[in-house]
């Protein structure tokens, strides 16, 4: 890869002088915005594509209607009640919303990884054993290794062989399943002697309002942005999934970014799965396996493209929270389990027809 | 070791299993060149496009730089030498931004790899507005998606200028272009010559052509039928060489064509 090279503008080329009239339009760099205010209209304007944005109005919309809801009837639909607004926000839409990032910067690569339940499986097993044998520092990161070297054989698979990813990563899926019954048995993995007060605190704390699911989506969420939309690897990411052989051409290696992608899902997977553990307390075998449909749900929800190329944390977050929050509104309304499902499965196509859609205004 | 040329392929040949899709072709691009590589479809200026850029590698022959043998020639080898390929269609990434297109692969960083994008949109307004005149376009944050094939075409072209490369192979530039972008890239093509920089000009359009090159190098079947300086050769020559092969050639020369 070579250096970017900086060159100062009197070294750039200039236009051939036209031929007839004197173009006197705007030119691109007097036209740039110079106040926040104008920089940030600009922004919104050409990440319209993104998604984020029409989701978002959705997102606040329900949170309006619920907080209505929660207002006018709050004992039918205790909505705002304190320990539901914290069960909510800071905790079950910041795990999902973790893995939805992981299963989101995936997509935008061009990948699929099915194995993502099967994966928070074995990982949670491995960091329950590991942390009652040998403390919970080794079960850490025993757990994340775990995590991200089963998303990086995966990965391997898919690179080498060629194979469609969501069929290796099916697979692969019911293989980690099967590992984590014979590795385990079928009874729970149960966290007894690796418990204490510090690793609850970091990884399942209550504070008040604010529990360190949500603390650690900030972070995460954080590094993760800055990682895909402000560092030359995301952008890379970015190039490999939207056109593969327009990044070859300049020189950037499709298969090395795919593998850096799937290294970076199963951290985020395994991180997921110790949060889920901590809090839990326990992991049964093949529990875990709707979480891959959710986690992709949230990314599609959140606007990325199942053809790779287009996506946006803030969006997958957003998507986790339409999700978790429309759950939430289901049990507090007492609708049967299998709502959810419904609607789950309903939002996913939905979503993803409102993608085809957008992405076809865009082209 | 320096040389007259920049670019020489000797004995080329290209073969896709039993099917040979370049016959020993050999020629020379001279420096601050403007080549144009002529033919019809199937011609085989597709596969030899490849080769010059090092994306597919070929079956026998040599490939020189500069003077020097190049030993394995593949896309890290060529990128390094300085060799850029403007391809038809597959040139930009439609869901990025005009500004993440240009810098693509080599963006402007601090140490720790972060992009400095304030910096790298400025110098790519600054591109779009000098290097190559495209009308239409409102800000470099705009996705690719949404230009039209001319524009995006300009913007891959003012790509390859902005890195300045030594060898800028174009494939059927001028395809998706309006007429006034066409001529506004052919007198680009000139001052590229006038900075030095090489260019190898693939078109089916002869007269887009004639006007711009050097030298023309005419393929037929997968063989290099013709190799001519322009001042030796015409529109016409060119045109029987492209549609009847040697055979046309022959009867140019012969006056009965």
């Amino acid at each position: 890869m070579s250096q970017p090279t900086e060159r100062p503008p009197e070294h750039v080329l200039t236009a051939p002088a036209p031929t007839e009239t004197v173009i006197t339009g705007r030119r691109l760099s007097d036209n740039t915005p110079q106040t926040f205010a104008a920089r940030f209209r600009e922004n919104i304007q050409y990440s319209r594509g993104r998604g984020a944005l029409e989701i978002g109005v959705i997102v606040a919309l329900v949170l309006i209607g619920f907080i209505i809801a929660g207002l006018v009837a709050p004992s039918q639909f205790p909505f705002l009640s304190a320990s539901n607004l914290s069960g909510v926000i800071s905790q079950s839409i910041p795990v999902l919303a973790l893995m939805g990032i992981a299963a989101g910067i995936l997509m935008i690569a061009g990948e699929f990884d099915l194995s993502l339940g099967a994966n928070v499986g074995f990982t949670a097993i491995v960091f329950i054993n590991v942390s009652e044998s040998a403390g919970w520092g080794w079960g850490i990161i025993a757990g994340l290794a775990t995590g991200t070297s089963i998303a990086l054989v995966n990965g391997l698979i898919v690179v080498l062989t060629r194979i469609p990813s969501f069929i290796a990563t099916l697979g692969m899926g019911f293989f980690w399943v099967g590992a984590s019954i014979f590795v385990n048995g079928t009874s729970p993995a149960i966290l007894v002697d690796g418990k204490d007060d510090a690793l609850v605190a970091i990884f399942a704390g209550d504070f008040g309002f604010f529990r360190s699911q949500l603390l650690w989506l900030i972070v995460i969420g954080f590094v993760m942005w800055s990682f895909l939309h402000r560092h030359k690897l995301g952008n890379h990411i970015f190039a490999v999934g939207g056109n593969p052989s327009a990044a070859k051409a300049i020189s950037i290696k499709p298969n090395s970014v795919r593998l850096l992608a799937f290294g970076v899902f199963g951290l985020l997977v395994a991180f997921a799965a110790i949060l889920i553990s901590v809090r839990t307390g326990s992991m049964q075998p093949g529990s875990t396996d709707d979480y891959t449909l959710m986690a992709i749900a949230a990314a599609v929800v959140g606007g990325t493209s199942l053809n790779g190329g287009r996506g946006s944390i803030i969006g997958m977050v957003i998507g986790a929270a339409l999700i978790r929050l429309i759950e939430n509104g289901l049990i507090l309304a007492k609708a049967p389990g299998f709502y959810i499902q419904l609607f789950v499965g309903l939002i996913i196509v939905i979503a993803a027809v409102f993608n085809k859609l957008m992405e076809g205004k865009a082209s | 070791m320096t040389s007259d040329y920049l670019l020489r392929l000797e004995g080329v040949t290209k073969r896709y299993g039993a099917n040979t899709v370049l016959k020993d072709v050999s020629f020379d691009i001279g420096k601050g060149e403007v080549v144009g590589l002529l033919g019809d479809n199937g011609a085989g200026k597709s596969t030899l496009v490849k080769i010059m850029s090092g994306v597919v590698p070929m079956t026998s022959g040599a490939y020189y730089w500069d003077g020097a043998a190049v030993p394995t020639v593949n896309r890290p080898t060529t990128e390094s030498l300085g060799v850029e390929t403007i391809f038809q269609d597959s040139a930009l990434v439609p869901q990025m931004s005009i500004t993440r297109n240009i810098f693509m692969g080599r963006e402007i960083t601090n140490p720790l790899g972060f992009m400095k994008l304030k910096k790298m949109d400025a110098i790519a307004s600054n591109i779009l507005d000098t290097v190559v005149t495209i009308e239409g376009i409102k800000s470099s944050k705009q996705l690719v998606a949404s230009l039209s094939g001319g524009q995006a075409q300009a913007v891959a072209i003012a790509r390859a200028v902005h890195f300045k490369r030594s060898l800028l192979i174009l494939d059927e530039p001028t395809s998706a272009l309006a007429v006034r972008a066409t001529e506004a890239l052919l007198d680009y093509l000139r001052q590229l010559k006038s900075e030095g920089v090489s260019s190898v000009l693939v078109t089916h359009n002869l007269h887009h052509a004639y006007k711009v090159c050097d030298r023309h190098i005419v393929m037929n079947h997968g063989k290099k039928i013709l190799d001519v300086r322009r001042e030796d050769t015409s529109v016409e020559e060119l045109t029987a060489a492209v549609v009847e092969g040697e055979v046309g050639v022959n009867r140019f020369r012969a006056g009965t064509f």
